[in-house]
């Protein structure tokens, strides 16, 4: 009901500046992508638990998704009330770089328990997943264990994936096919061409997809079947694994550097890859925590991770992607 | 043909104010995506083969188009001729469509025809919805119902002595189409036309989920690209102005080619059926109708009307974004009313097709702007007036829905109100009405109901869209097609099928109940 008559009144009033009052705590403002502020995202956790020795306050700002959270901090520099931005992928996170708003993040990020050891400066890591194909496991019994595979399947096995331009693990499957076979990456697209029951414009409408039965398998992350084993309690779901490796997707976070709370803000990315935090994540953002977590719900480990790791450089992602995407979609046009 | 006319040059000042004013805002978007300097440089940029994807949106909008007039002009003749219980449901149903989330459309869809859909399972045939023909189906379902509903309209409002006079002329079921009905269709039809091919032209979602693949794509999705991939902004304002340009001139030649509307008169309960060959081509019209287009939205209500409704109903999120919506909704149904009353008067008034074409051509605007242009041009409009963006995120959405509902609502009001001036003039002339007396005396007892239709489908908009302020980052302004979507990219589709379950009926009860009241009030008054 208070936000009924706060709407209203910002209706009626059209203009209306909140007041500032200098006795109240600072406000540590984090902008990031819906999911992750929702009701039963991470944001309300971090933020019950952060609040309660930080003497401040905490508030999510979310932008629909991840690049139209860089693409907010671009356009407005000032960036007024916001300190952190939340949620950048590997596959922009050198796009962010090149722009130098972001400053040094300044903690020791060693122990992290990723893929490869982090070393970077300026974000710091909060979850991550490999992009991998996702299947029921009552309803496919062999999945195609490499892209040769599911290319040698007959036509009418159908998958779903995303447009490498419109949504964030669109562009890491391209990015993937990329890192595992290079200049051959035309080619798997063209076998992959008959199989494409279609390429939606976010991911949620190629799951919906699959949850529907239209599709055998979805372009998802290897950490799905563990949101449909703990919120469903639905042991069925698995990820292929492939052969030529699997590409991690790593979230990350970063601070701006026209933040006039840099403090509070570092305090809030040390306390992000705390045990704490990390905690949170899994369970609610359903992807792998940065920490080794010995109470890691089993559904995370049920399967065991890919056995090969790929990787892409991130200046190589940031001058070549736009043509790849070209060389992508006219090998399935 | 301006003799006849009343003279009202309150109404043309409106008029060509409010058009003016429309214009002006969508010049000060490009403008001001233009001005903006950005931090960083931007990435590598792809290049969308523009000639293709213009020959193939031209290609799917101008089916799409055809398909959906000629489809719906059979839906209204014969919802026009059969009387039937529960047929205001039906005629609700239909009008609903358009309104109705294309994505909810679009899973609809796939829950009757696709591998796993109902069809498929009953017969075991497969039906191959994916790619152009899927497409189109989505579309025709959106538009086609929605052409039927506001020609429907037409048909209902034929003066009785003109019915009267066929009837006893004996005219043949074909005869009384072409002589009778047709000349009160072709009126509406340019607008219709042009709002039909603007929504296919400018489809982002279904034609990526329906489509197949990149082959059937649309210009806006390089528009997309640019704005948020390729962070090109010069690029997105030539791609956004090039379809402009196409958007205009289609609208310019089938405005150029509307006919002035028929008489209207009172109307009144037909009595003339037609014989018993035409009847039943009608009913098989219908029967047809029912299946592809209230199947789907039936196959929507029974996916969210399962176990997952109660959880859902105990969040408080979904009562406030339930509230926002309504409150968002009731206030653009009022202003795309008071907008489109101002301008179809305004055009209405004036016999010169050059001011028409100019006060018409504005309203057409937010269908041919790119979503994710507005919303980038409104959040940066928004920082240079200094505003904070959280501030006036309800104001904008408002007015963004408005005027993404006012072609809708044009088409619903201007012929009508067009009819009138002309058929009236003289009588209004005669007897010195002044504006307010015309406006009480004579449109609104014959208009009442369209103005019922105009609320309740802009109304239905207005649950809707948020794109507009997709930059503004706006924590606590939830609707209900937000926390659809943001249920959806969150594994939770068991909520998001309700919800939109929820939508579809708030949507079908306004187009019910709205059309019909306004009617009682309107004829009240008479």
């Amino acid at each position: 009901m208070v936000n009924l008559t706060r709407f209203a009144l910002a209706v009626l009033a059209g203009l209306a500046f909140a007041p500032a009052h200098a006795d109240e705590p600072p406000v540590l403002g984090i902008l990031t992508y819906d999911g992750f502020a929702a009701d039963w995202g991470p944001g309300p956790g971090l933020t019950a638990e952060f609040i309660k020795d930080c003497g401040c306050d905490v508030k999510f700002i979310a932008a629909d998704s991840s690049i139209g959270a860089l693409r907010k901090v671009q356009l407005d520099p000032t960036n007024q009330g916001i300190d952190i931005v939340l949620g950048l992928d590997t596959a922009i996170a050198g796009e962010a770089r090149t722009t130098g708003l972001f400053v040094e993040h300044g903690l020791d990020t060693s122990g992290l328990a990723l893929p490869t050891p982090w070393t970077d400066a300026t974000f710091v890591p909060f979850d991550w997943g490999y992009f991998a194909y996702v299947y029921n496991t009552q309803k496919l019994a062999g999945p195609p264990k490499s892209f040769k595979d599911l290319i040698a399947l007959p036509d009418d096995f159908k998958i779903a994936i995303q447009d490498p331009r419109s949504a964030t693990p669109g562009l890491g499957h391209l990015l993937w096919i990329k890192a595992a076979y290079g200049d051959e990456a035309p080619a798997i697209w063209q076998g992959l061409k008959p199989h494409i029951l279609t390429m939606t414009r976010e991911w949620s409408e190629s799951y919906a997809l699959f949850l529907d039965g239209e599709v055998d398998m979805v372009l998802s992350y290897t950490t799905s079947p563990a949101y449909h084993a703990i919120a469903d309690g639905d042991p069925n779901f698995a990820f292929a694994e492939f052969s030529e490796g699997h590409l991690p997707q790593i979230e990350v976070a970063g601070i701006l550097k026209s933040s006039a709370k840099q403090e509070l803000a570092r305090k809030f990315l040390a306390f992000l890859i705390s045990k704490r935090a990390q905690a949170i994540i899994p369970t609610t953002n359903w992807m792998y925590p940065v920490i080794d977590m010995p109470d890691l719900p089993p559904a995370f480990s049920v399967q065991p991770r890919p056995a090969k790791v790929l990787a892409i450089d991130e200046a190589e992602i940031t001058s070549q992607s736009g043509k790849w995407i070209d060389e992508a979609l006219a090998a399935i046009q | 043909m301006a003799s006849v006319l009343p003279i009202r040059p309150a109404r043309l000042v409106a008029g060509a104010g409010l058009a003016l004013a429309i214009a002006a805002l969508v010049a000060l978007v490009l403008w001001s995506i233009l001005s903006v300097e950005t931090a960083g440089p931007s990435g590598s940029a792809s290049t969308p083969d523009v000639p293709h994807l213009l020959r193939m949106t031209l290609l799917q909008a101008g089916l799409t188009t055809v398909l959906s007039l000629f489809i719906g002009t059979a839906m209204a003749w014969a919802l026009n001729r059969l009387d039937f219980p529960g047929k205001p449901l039906v005629v609700a149903t239909f009008a609903s469509a358009i309104v109705t989330p294309g994505m909810v459309v679009a899973f609809g869809l796939i829950a009757v025809w696709g591998r796993s859909g109902w069809f498929t399972s009953l017969t075991g045939i497969e039906v191959p919805i994916f790619g152009l023909g899927g497409i189109l189906a989505a579309h025709v379902i959106l538009d086609a119902a929605f052409a039927a509903r506001i020609l429907l309209a037409r048909l209902d409002a034929i003066p009785l002595t003109r019915l009267k006079t066929g009837q006893s002329l004996g005219l043949s079921a074909w005869r009384r189409f072409a002589l009778i009905d047709w000349p009160a269709l072709r009126g509406t039809m340019p607008g219709l036309a042009s709002i039909i091919f603007l929504l296919a032209f400018t489809s982002f979602p279904i034609v990526l989920l329906l489509g197949g693949g990149p082959a059937n794509q649309t210009l806006e999705v390089a528009i997309y690209t640019a704005v948020r991939l390729d962070f090109n902004l010069p690029g997105a304002v030539q791609l956004a102005m090039l379809q402009m340009a196409i958007c205009s001139l289609i609208i310019l030649a089938a405005s150029a080619a509307a006919p002035i509307p028929s008489s209207l008169g009172p109307a009144g309960h037909q009595t003339w059926r037609d014989r018993p060959g035409p009847r039943l081509v009608q009913a098989i019209i219908l029967a047809l109708a029912a299946i592809g287009f209230a199947m789907p939205l039936l196959a929507v209500l029974i996916d969210g009307i399962g176990p997952g409704l109660g959880p859902l109903l105990a969040r408080p999120v979904l009562w406030q974004a339930l509230g926002t919506s309504l409150l968002i909704g009731s206030a653009s149904a009022l202003l795309t009313l008071i907008l489109a009353l101002g301008l179809a008067a305004g055009r209405a008034a004036s016999g010169a097709t050059g001011f028409r074409l100019g006060v018409g051509l504005p309203t057409y605007a937010y269908l041919a702007i790119p979503a994710v242009v507005l919303a980038l041009g409104f959040f940066l409009l928004a920082r240079r007036l200094g505003a904070s963006p959280e501030a006036v995120a309800p104001a904008v959405v408002i007015l963004g829905n408005s005027l993404l509902a006012l072609p809708f609502a044009m088409a619903t009001l201007a012929p009508p109100l067009d009819a009138i001036a002309r058929s009236q003039g003289r009588l209004i002339r005669a007897l010195g009405l002044s504006g307010r007396a015309q406006f009480l005396l004579v449109e609104w007892p014959l208009i009442g109901r369209d103005i019922g239709v105009v609320l309740a489908l802009s109304f239905c908009f207005s649950l809707g869209d948020l794109g507009v302020i997709s930059l503004f980052g706006t924590q606590d302004f939830t609707t209900l097609p937000l926390l659809m979507q943001r249920s959806l990219s969150s594994y939770r589709t068991n909520d998001a099928g309700s919800i939109a379950a929820i939508m579809l009926i708030l949507t079908v009860l306004a187009f019910a109940l709205l059309p019909p009241l306004f009617k009682r009030l309107a004829d009240a008054r008479a």
